[in-house]
C-alpha cells in the first residue's frame, strides 16, 4: 500500500513530465474489476451516469442498481433502484431518479417519484415494433441529443421459432431465412422524437448490439458478422438508408406485397449490392468478432491520446478496436485497429460509457447465455482508467491517392522510412446469405514508396492501388519509435470505398 | 418527558428500517419470488398455459415455416413449428400464495396461479453454464386456477372493452410495492390492481376508470366464482375464485438414455443447446459445423492440424479450450465434462452419422 501511494505520487508525476518516450500500453492504461454483490449475476446491458455522478447499471434478469463508484472497484454500494426489465440492453438518465431504458417488448420511464430511491411510476414510451417470441429480438439505444432515443431492433435467429401469437403483424415472408424479420422492423434503427412519435430510421441491420451520435451529431453503429455481413461492419447512419441484412426490408415503406427480399437479393447480388450503404470500415474476423456499443474518446484529453476517435467492443473477444475515421469525397471511411487487448479484459465486451470526469471507461460485459468461460469472466465490469502516457503506434492513418499517410504517436526510427518496415495486403469481402465472409480477390501490394513528411509522419504508396478493397497494413518488427520502442498492435485494417484523386 | 424521549429514537430506527427495507436483487436464483410485502415484477417472454386464441385478439399468428439452410441459402425439406408463449407480458409474484399475468397487449390479467412462480431455467441458464435452452420461456411452477377466455370480461357502460379498439398500454404504478397497471380502451383510463384474495385458488381485482362511468363484470368461465361490488360509481371490485385447473413443477430436466445411439445424440445437441452454435449442414454459426467433421483434419488456432476422431471430439466436448479451431473464439464454449459416458457416446455417434455429405 505504501509502495504503491509513492509509485502514485512520485513515479507517475516524473513519467508525466519527463515524457521523452512512448509509454508501453500497460504503463498507460490500468484495468480493474468491479465487484457486485454476492450471487448476483453481472449481466451488464446498459451503464449510465446521472447529473450527480451516480452510476446506474441496467442487468439481464431485470434489475437497475444504482452505485456511487469509488477508487475502490471493490466497494461499489450497489442499490435496487428499478426491477422489472425484459432484458434492458440500453439506459439513459435524463434526471436523478428518472430513467429511460430500452427493453425488449418496449422503452420505458422509471421515476422515483417519491424519493425514496426505488422507482415507483413506469410508463411507456414507445412499443411500436413486434415481438415475434425469438429470444434473439435484443435491442439497443443512444440518445439523439434533442431528448429523443435512436433504437436498434435486433432480428430473429432460424435457430428458433417465433411463437404462435406474436405482437404486432407477422409476415411468413419476413420471417423466412438465417437471422429473420418476422414482426414489424425488426432489423431496423428507429428513431424515438423527444414528442413520442417513433419513426423508422434505416434498415438493414442483422444485430446491432450498439449505437452512438458523436460530438458532431453523426450516428453510428455497429452490427454484427454473420448472415448478410461478411465482416464486422462500423456504418455512418443516414436516414433511409439499406444497410444490407436484408428481411427487413419486408417493412420499408413501398415494398412490394408479396416480394421475397431473401430470394431476390440472394439471385441477384450485383442489385443488392447497388441497393445498400456499405460500412465506413469493415473490420474483418481475425481483429474482432461481435461489435457492441461504440464511445467517442473524449477530445480533451482526460483518458490520454487519440481524442475524438471512437472505440468499439467486442462481445467475443479480449479486446477493444480503436476506429480512425475521415472523410473522402463527402462520404465516411477509415481503419480499424485494436486499442486494448488481453491486459486482464474480460470476453463479452458489450457496453462501454466513461465517468462523468471521462478519466474511467467502464465496461459492460455479458454474454446473453451465450456460454460461460471456463475463466467465468464472460459476465461483469471492468473499468480502465488512463495512467498518462501513449503507446507507440499509428495515431492517424490516412488514405492518399496512392497509398497511406501513417501518423505516430511518436518520433519513428530510420528503419520506418524503408518500404521493409509494412507489409500491405488487400482483399474484398462480399456479404450474401451465408453465415460471415471469407477474404476475396486477395492480393499482396507492394509498398513502393516512403516519403517522410516529419519526425513522426510518413507517406507509403502501394502498388495496385484501387479502390472497393480493405487494405491490411502490417508494421515490420524493425519499424519502432526513435527512442527504440516497439509497436503496439501492429496491425491495421483500411477500408478503402474510395481513392482521393491525386489534386 | 422518559416516553417522549424513548419514543423518539424509536420514530428514526422505525422510520430507518422502512426507508432501506428495499427489495432483495434477483441473483442465480431460477426460481426468483417475492412476498406479500415486496411483490416481485418480472418482465419476460411468459408460458402460454393452453390459453384460448380467443385471448389473443390483439396479437397476430406465428405460421409453420419451412426448414432453410444458411448454407444453401434455400428451404430444405422438413418444416418449424412455431412455440407457445407470451411475448409481451409481465408477472407477478407475492410468493406461495399468488402469481398472476398482466399481458400488455391485450391489457388484462391472462391467468393466476399459486404455490409458486416461474423457473427461470430454460431463459435464464445455470451459473456454471450459461446456455439457454431451445425452447427458453421459462416453466410454471404451482397450481393454476384462473385462465382468461373470449373478450376482456372488462365492461364499460355495459359494452366489453374489447370493442374500443386495440388495447394501449400506459404502464403502471407501484402502490406501497404491488403494481396498478394503466391502459387505455378508446377514451377510458382504465386501472387494474390485482390483490391476493382470503380464500386459496382466487383474487381480488379492483378497477377504476377516469372518465368516470359504470364499470361491471362479465363471467368468462362457469366454472369461475364472481363477486363484484361498485364501491363508488366509477370503481369495481371483482373477486374471482377458481378450482384448480392443472399444476406444474417447473423444468423437468433431461430424458434418460439408456442405449447410446446417434438418434440419442440428436436429442441431446438439441437438449443441451449444441444447435445454437454448431450446425449439421455444414453452414457456419459461432462454433464449428459438425457435418463432414468426424474423420477430418482440422486446423487449429496455432495452424497445426488435428484429426477429428472420437478422442478429439469427446476432449472437446469435455474441454472445449484444449484445441480451438482456426477461426473461433476460446473461451465461447462451455466445458460439458460431467456428461455420462453414454450420453457422450451417442453426441459422438450422432457426430459420425453426419461425417459423410448427404
Amino acid at each position: 500500500m505504501r509502495i504503491f501511494s509513492f509509485a502514485k505520487n512520485v513515479l507517475l508525476p516524473l513519467a508525466l513530465v519527463v515524457r521523452l518516450a512512448a509509454t508501453p500500453v500497460a504503463q498507460c492504461y490500468k484495468i480493474e474489476d468491479v465487484s457486485f454483490p454476492d450471487n448476483v449475476p453481472a449481466e451488464v446491458g446498459g451503464i449510465a451516469f446521472d447529473a450527480n455522478g451516480k452510476m446506474y447499471v441496467a442487468l439481464r434478469r431485470g434489475d437497475i442498481l444504482t452505485a456511487t463508484k469509488t477508487a475502490d472497484a471493490q466497494a461499489f454500494d450497489w442499490k435496487l433502484f428499478a426491477t422489472g426489465f425484459d432484458n434492458a440492453l440500453g439506459i439513459t438518465v435524463p434526471e436523478p431518479g428518472r430513467i429511460l431504458v430500452v427493453q425488449m417488448p418496449e422503452a420505458t420511464e422509471a421515476t422515483d417519484t417519491d424519493g425514496d430511491g426505488l422507482a415507483d411510476r413506469y410508463r411507456k414510451l414507445t412499443d411500436g415494433w413486434g415481438l415475434s417470441g425469438n429470444y434473439h429480438e435484443v435491442n439497443s439505444m443512444t440518445p439523439d441529443g434533442h431528448g429523443g432515443l435512436y433504437i436498434g431492433l435486433g432480428t430473429a435467429s432460424h435457430r428458433s421459432p417465433t411463437f404462435f401469437h406474436t405482437r404486432g403483424e407477422y409476415s411468413a415472408i419476413g420471417r423466412r431465412g438465417r437471422n429473420y424479420s418476422s414482426v414489424k422492423y425488426r432489423g431496423w434503427t428507429m428513431h424515438l422524437l423527444a414528442n413520442g412519435t417513433l419513426e423508422p430510421f434505416a434498415s438493414g441491420f442483422r444485430v446491432i448490439n450498439g449505437i452512438m451520435v458523436d460530438d458532431q451529431g453523426v450516428i453510428w453503429s455497429s452490427d454484427n458478422q454473420g448472415d448478410w455481413k461478411a465482416t464486422t461492419p462500423f456504418y455512418h447512419l443516414e436516414k433511409g438508408h439499406f444497410y444490407g441484412h436484408v428481411s427487413s426490408r419486408i417493412w420499408e415503406d413501398g415494398w412490394p406485397v408479396g416480394k421475397d427480399p431473401l430470394m431476390f437479393y440472394r439471385h441477384d447480388l450485383d442489385t443488392y449490392n447497388k441497393d445498400r450503404t456499405r460500412a465506413a470500415i469493415e473490420i474483418p474476423h481475425e481483429m474482432i468478432h461481435s461489435g457492441s456499443e461504440p464511445i467517442q474518446l473524449p477530445r480533451t484529453g482526460e483518458f490520454g491520446g487519440f481524442g475524438g476517435q471512437i472505440l468499439l467492443p467486442d462481445d467475443s473477444g479480449r479486446c477493444i478496436a480503436r476506429l480512425m475515421l475521415e472523410q473522402v469525397d463527402g462520404e465516411y471511411q477509415g481503419a480499424a485497429t485494436l486499442f486494448l487487448s488481453g491486459m486482464g479484459l474480460h470476453v463479452s465486451n458489450t457496453r462501454l460509457c466513461f465517468s462523468p470526469d471521462k478519466k474511467t471507461l467502464y465496461i459492460g460485459q455479458t454474454a446473453r447465455g451465450w456460454g460461460m468461460s471456463r475463466e467465468k469472466d464472460t459476465e461483469g465490469m471492468q473499468r480502465i482508467t488512463w495512467l498518462g502516457g501513449t503507446p507507440f503506434t499509428i495515431e492517424k492513418m490516412n488514405i492518399t491517392p496512392a497509398g497511406f499517410r501513417l501518423t505516430f504517436t511518436e518520433p519513428v526510427n530510420d528503419a520506418a522510412r524503408a518500404a521493409a518496415a509494412y507489409a500491405v495486403h488487400s482483399m474484398t469481402y462480399q456479404s450474401r446469405w451465408v453465415y460471415g465472409g471469407e477474404a476475396e480477390n486477395e492480393l499482396d501490394n507492394a509498398v513502393t514508396k516512403v516519403t517522410t513528411i516529419d519526425s513522426r509522419t510518413v507517406e507509403i504508396a502501394v502498388d495496385s492501388f484501387t479502390p472497393g478493397r480493405v487494405y491490411r497494413l502490417r508494421l515490420a518488427d524493425s519499424l519502432k519509435s526513435a527512442a527504440g520502442e516497439a509497436v503496439h498492435q501492429p496491425e491495421f485494417f483500411y477500408t478503402a470505398n474510395r481513392i482521393p484523386r491525386a489534386p | 418527558m422518559t416516553s417522549r424521549f424513548l419514543l423518539l429514537p424509536c420514530l428514526l430506527v422505525c422510520g430507518l428500517a422502512t426507508a432501506t427495507a428495499v427489495p432483495p436483487l434477483l441473483t442465480y436464483n431460477n426460481r426468483p419470488a417475492g412476498t406479500a410485502a415486496e411483490p416481485l415484477v418480472l418482465r419476460t417472454y411468459l408460458p402460454d398455459p393452453d390459453l384460448d386464441d380467443s385471448v389473443f385478439a390483439h396479437h397476430d399468428r406465428g405460421s409453420a415455416t419451412p426448414e432453410y439452410s444458411p448454407e444453401k441459402g434455400e428451404d430444405i425439406p422438413g418444416t418449424v413449428v412455431p412455440l407457445k408463449g407470451i411475448p409481451a407480458a409481465i408477472a407477478v409474484n407475492f410468493g406461495p400464495a399468488l402469481s398472476y399475468v398482466f399481458d400488455s397487449t391485450e391489457g388484462r390479467v391472462l391467468y393466476a396461479w399459486q404455490g409458486g412462480f416461474l423457473d427461470m431455467y430454460p431463459y435464464w441458464g445455470d451459473k456454471g453454464l450459461g446456455v439457454r435452452l431451445f425452447d427458453y420461456t421459462p416453466k410454471l411452477v404451482g397450481t393454476l386456477f384462473y385462465k382468461a377466455s373470449g373478450p376482456n370480461p372488462l365492461e364499460i357502460d355495459g359494452r366489453s372493452v374489447s370493442e374500443l379498439g386495440r388495447p394501449d398500454f400506459v404502464g403502471y404504478d407501484l402502490v406501497e410495492r404491488e403494481p396498478v397497471f394503466i391502459v387505455r380502451y378508446g377514451p377510458y383510463t382504465v386501472k387494474t390492481h390485482v390483490r391476493q384474495a382470503a380464500e386459496s385458488l382466487g383474487l381480488q381485482v379492483s378497477f377504476s376508470v377516469e372518465p368516470a362511468a359504470h364499470l361491471s363484470y362479465r363471467s368468462e368461465d362457469a366454472r369461475l366464482k364472481v363477486a363484484q361490488k361498485n364501491a363508488t360509481p366509477a370503481t369495481l371490485d371483482v373477486s374471482l375464485t377458481g378450482a384448480a385447473i392443472a399444476t406444474y413443477n417447473g423444468y423437468e430436466k433431461m430424458v434418460k438414455i439408456t442405449k447410446a445411439s446417434a438418434a440419442a445424440g440428436r436429442d441431446l445437441y438439441q437438449n443441451y443447446s449444441c444447435s445454437v452454435c454448431h450446425s449439421t449442414d455444414g453452414s457456419m454459426g459461432h462454433g464449428p459445423t459438425w457435418a463432414r467433421l468426424y474423420g477430418h483434419e482440422v486446423t487449429l488456432a496455432d495452424d497445426t492440424k488435428v484429426m477429428a476422431d472420437e478422442a478429439y471430439l469427446l476432449e472437446s466436448i469435455k474441454d472445449p479450450n484444449a484445441k480451438i479451431t482456426k477461426g473461433f473464439a476460446p473461451n465461447f464454449m462451455p466445458p460439458y465434462p460431467k456428461l455420462t459416458q453414454v450420453e457422450y457416446d451417442s453426441l459422438i455417434l450422432f457426430i459420425k452419422s453426419i461425417s459423410q455429405p448427404e
